[in-house]
């Protein structure tokens, strides 16, 4: 087939726009009558709460003070619906949102929160997802925190560990991370023909509509997103931040309202990337055929699951590293805690899980004494490979042609670049 | 409030401030000149980079009534109607762009470099633009653009 | 000292939600009345490129100009739901659901070309404003949908088809690590990308260079440093992320080999290009000074504490 368009590095449709300064991301909104938003949020991990709104509320300029007493349907979230709009009863993690403040200016909206009265009754927390497997660990919601359980059996590793002529095992450790967009999370609310017209930068502006409708009891229909330019994501703008809060606060008010989010309550105000704590144990035999691996993976939620069930889950999928190996055992934990919470972020579990899977080959391909790479190509997908999962991959497996690239490039002696 | 006079992209503007204005927000919240982006409000990330009397500096570290008598260039004064400046033209022509947001940074930080240094080698560079984050690009496609926009200014140059 | 070593590292990524979640993208293709084709889907853009890919994608199946296109993506009222702009699923679901509708459109756009104007032709573009004049207010709008494969997995085994497709990356890098500080800087980079068909080149090396960006910050820099569920590095100033200082060049290989239920064969990128370049730089670490970094990031405190642990050990 002959192509045209595709295959050519045309110029960004959206280039032209952000390199003049025009392209409109949320904060660049502006309207008349227009009020602002702040947040309130926990600053203790754990604890039984109570608000007192009464001072700032009669603060002149104020006009509103939104808490869960004004939210129709006070829970969302992108699979359980564990978050609340604002903490009702208990805060499950720093950073949980308490209250939203509207008033005639930012300052105004800035000094309210300092006049809220928050009465914090600390409760027992648990901050190590291992600690918090234990039956006797403080629950973070009222049930067990193991979130979620994903198990792959294939073959039998028990025999087949006793074939391997060396095996590696060793636990490895990834930290929580941020996806650090540029842009901070903003958004502006106003009503238009009845409906509530939420502006803010979302990865899924469908979904977000669908969680304002509920969390405001309203129709779909009544709620439009609009989502402007995307200051970028990688997975951190899938949850919602300040979408409920600012539809709520232009239904009650009447009026447009803006917020913007400081960098450091951005840094609180959206999922992180699940740090993971893997135990693997892999084998192979002299001739450098992986015979065997198994691994157990534990990833920290933190105090909100997200997408915590399918990361975990994309974890085991991918704990092999793109190999074949007959005898796979994989067991893949989801673990509330009460740290900030874990979700989406580029690579969404298939980041963490290549630390330990490639290092163990490294460290498999020093004990037989084989190159990193021959090894590599010894055990790798090709195709009509089979998956841990029993996936037959079955076309477009150009993995023997990616690591004879790479290695034909760094051979090269000149070095490229500074 | 304190009166000053300052030009921006070449205009006059006689502006009323609050003392604690920091310069970014006049020139968004006050001038609507949005094209300068606050990223981090502690001159750290660059977003809001601004050149003031010649030199880079980031706006959200300036106060309004330190920018008196001064002269700003921002994004907004780089191109000339239809015509891009040939800084904005390389980073369009090198796919530099992805999400936007530290753009308008990072071409004012190159502009201050270019104007300085015609011919940087890449290490002056990623030098110049150490100060600005990026998130999306790895900088690299910047790099090749401001590279290829040293050259356009030269050919630009030898045009007139 | 300064040292250098060598390191490797190959992945692979399911694309798509997986395990059998519906996971459908939706798209319009309309014929505006001033002749130029629009495209209404729910796909944001957040930086990756998507408007750019998905109107090529649109073009091709057409067969008409990049520039008659106009991509809409930014409201809800007036777009179908094409998911969410994650799981590397935007070029492969949503750019099958719009040239499923492209294809939809031409056909029909062929369809009053040979009855309205006895045109027979492929060749659509120079009819396209005739055809909108001719249709005035009733202008043509054509639907795609698409549904990504994906099974459910057994709960006992996990055994089953949970992604469709996967998508392969290899990096190799060169590190050279002062044995004094514990600085680790990366002096060169290759990336080869597995990525079905490229639809444009340029904004694959785009994303190759911001996540090999990303990858450096996880292997040796980034950690939020939470104490007691506070997060103490939650400023830039703490929060450290890769500068311009920090990235090498890299050697961007882009690999073809067509994937069929891909549109003209194209395949996700946007988590690919990260995934394998920590494992890569760690590998490289131990190469070059001999000891094996189990937790990332590498700071230079915790790479100088192991090497004088093995110092201590040798």
């Amino acid at each position: 087939m002959k192509l045209e368009v595709v295959g050519q590095s045309v110029i960004r449709v959206d280039g032209l726009a952000k390199l003049r300064g025009k392209a409109t991301y949320p904060q660049d909104l502006y309207m008349d009558n227009m009020l602002y938003g702040k947040t309130l949020r926990s600053i203790k991990p754990h604890a039984n709460i109570r608000l007192n709104i009464s001072k700032a509320e009669k603060m002149e300029g104020v006009i509103k003070i939104l808490t869960y007493k004004d939210v129709p349907h006070n829970h969302y979230g992108v699979l359980f619906k564990d978050h609340e709009v604002f903490s009702s009863t208990k805060v499950r993690s720093i950073g949980d949102p308490l209250a939203f403040v509207v008033a005639t200016s930012d300052k105004i909206a800035t000094k309210a929160l300092e006049e809220i009265e928050v009465f914090y009754e600390d409760l027992d927390a648990v901050f190590d997802p291992i600690e918090a497997m234990q039956d006797n660990a403080p629950k973070v919601h009222d049930k067990s925190n193991i979130v979620y359980k994903y198990q792959l059996r294939k073959g039998d590793v028990d025999k087949a560990f006793q074939q391997c002529d060396v095996i590696i095992e060793e636990e490895y450790k990834t930290s929580m991370v941020d996806h650090a967009f540029l842009q901070p999370e903003a958004g502006l609310a106003y009503q238009e023909n009845e409906t509530f017209v939420v502006c803010a930068a979302t990865q899924y502006p469908h979904f977000d509509q669908l969680e304002i409708a509920e969390a405001l009891e309203v129709p779909l229909e009544k709620v439009r997103v609009i989502n402007p330019a995307v200051g970028g994501a990688f997975g951190g703008r899938e949850d919602i931040t300040m979408q409920i809060h600012l539809a709520l606060a232009t239904k009650l008010t009447g009026r447009p309202v803006k917020t913007i989010y400081s960098r450091q309550e951005s840094f609180v105000a959206h999922s992180k990337r699940h740090p993971l704590i893997m135990k693997y144990k892999t084998g192979a035999n002299k001739e450098g055929k992986l015979l065997a691996m198994e691994a157990t993976i534990v990833g920290d939620t933190g105090a909100y699951a997200s997408w915590a069930i399918n990361i975990l889950r994309k974890s085991g999928v991918h704990a092999t590293g793109p190999y074949e190996i007959p005898n796979v055992k994989v067991d893949s934990y989801a673990v509330y805690t009460n740290n900030p919470f874990a979700g989406a972020m580029r690579g969404f579990g298939a980041t963490q899980v290549p630390i330990a899977h490639e290092q163990q080959m490294d460290m498999l391909a020093e004990k037989l004494n084989i190159n990193p790479i021959e090894f590599r190509l010894i055990n790798c997908f090709r195709k009509g490979s089979t998956t841990a999962t029993g996936q037959i991959l079955e076309e477009s497996i150009p993995l023997v042609e990616c690591i004879e690239a790479v290695e034909k490039s760094l051979k090269q002696t000149t070095q490229g670049g500074v | 409030m304190k009166k000053i006079s300052l030009k921006i992209n070449g205009k006059e503007y006689n502006v009323e401030i609050e003392k604690d204005m920091r310069l970014l927000d006049l020139l968004r919240d006050q001038l609507h000149l949005t094209g300068t982006k606050e990223g981090c409000g502690e001159g750290e990330c660059g977003a809001c980079t601004v050149i003031m009397d010649g030199v880079t500096v980031n706006s959200c570290m300036v106060l309004a009534f330190q920018a008196d008598g001064s002269e700003i260039i921002t994004i907004e004064g780089l191109d000339k109607g239809d015509k891009l400046h040939p800084i904005q033209k390389a980073f369009l022509d090198e796919g530099a762009v992805q999400c936007g947001f530290c753009i308008p940074g990072m071409v004012l930080s190159a502009k201050a470099l270019l104007d300085k240094k015609p011919s940087p080698s890449r290490k002056e560079i990623r030098e110049g633009i150490s100060g600005n984050l990026c998130r999306c690009t790895g900088y690299n496609k910047i790099v090749d653009a401001i590279d290829k926009a040293s050259q356009y200014l030269k050919e630009e140059g030898e045009e007139k | 000292m300064k040292k250098r070593g060598i390191g490797y590292a190959s992945t692979f990524y399911g694309t798509g939600y997986g395990n059998g979640f519906p996971d459908i993208s939706r798209a319009i293709a309309e014929l505006g009345k001033d002749g130029n084709v629009y495209i209404y889907v729910g796909a944001t853009e957040v930086g990756q490129g998507a408007k750019t890919i998905l109107s090529q994608i649109a073009a091709e199946a057409l067969g008409i100009d990049f520039s008659k296109i106009t991509f809409i993506c930014e409201d809800t009222s007036i777009t179908p739901d094409a998911g969410t702009a994650a799981a590397s699923r935007q070029t492969y679901n949503t750019g099958n659901a719009i040239k499923l509708a492209a294809e939809e459109l031409k056909r029909e756009i062929m369809n009053v070309a040979s009855e309205e104007l006895n045109v027979n032709t492929t060749n659509i573009q120079e009819y396209l404003k005739k055809i909108a004049d001719i249709k005035g207010d009733k202008v043509i709008r054509k639907d795609g949908i698409f549904t990504a494969s994906t099974t459910e997995m057994d709960v006992e085994t996990g055994q089953g088809n949970p992604y469709y497709p996967y998508t392969f990356s290899v990096y190799g890098v060169e590190v050279e690590v002062d044995t004094s500080t514990g600085i680790v800087e990366v002096l060169r980079a290759a990336c080869g990308q597995d990525v079905g068909r490229a639809i444009n080149p340029k904004l694959i090396e785009g994303q190759i260079d911001g996540g090999f960006s990303m990858g450096l910050g996880y292997a040796i820099m980034e950690d939020l440093n939470v104490e007691n569920g506070k997060i103490k590095h939650d400023r830039f100033t703490s929060y450290l992320i890769p500068t311009a200082l920090d990235m090498p060049d890299i050697d961007k290989i882009i690999v073809e080999d067509p994937e069929s239920t891909g549109p003209y064969g194209a395949k996700g990128i946007g988590e690919p290009v990260l995934i394998a370049v920590a494992p890569a730089i760690l590998n490289a670490i131990y190469n070059a000074v001999g000891v094996r970094m189990t937790e990332v990031p590498v700071t230079p405190e915790k790479l100088l504490k192991a090497l004088r642990e093995k110092e201590r050990g040798a």
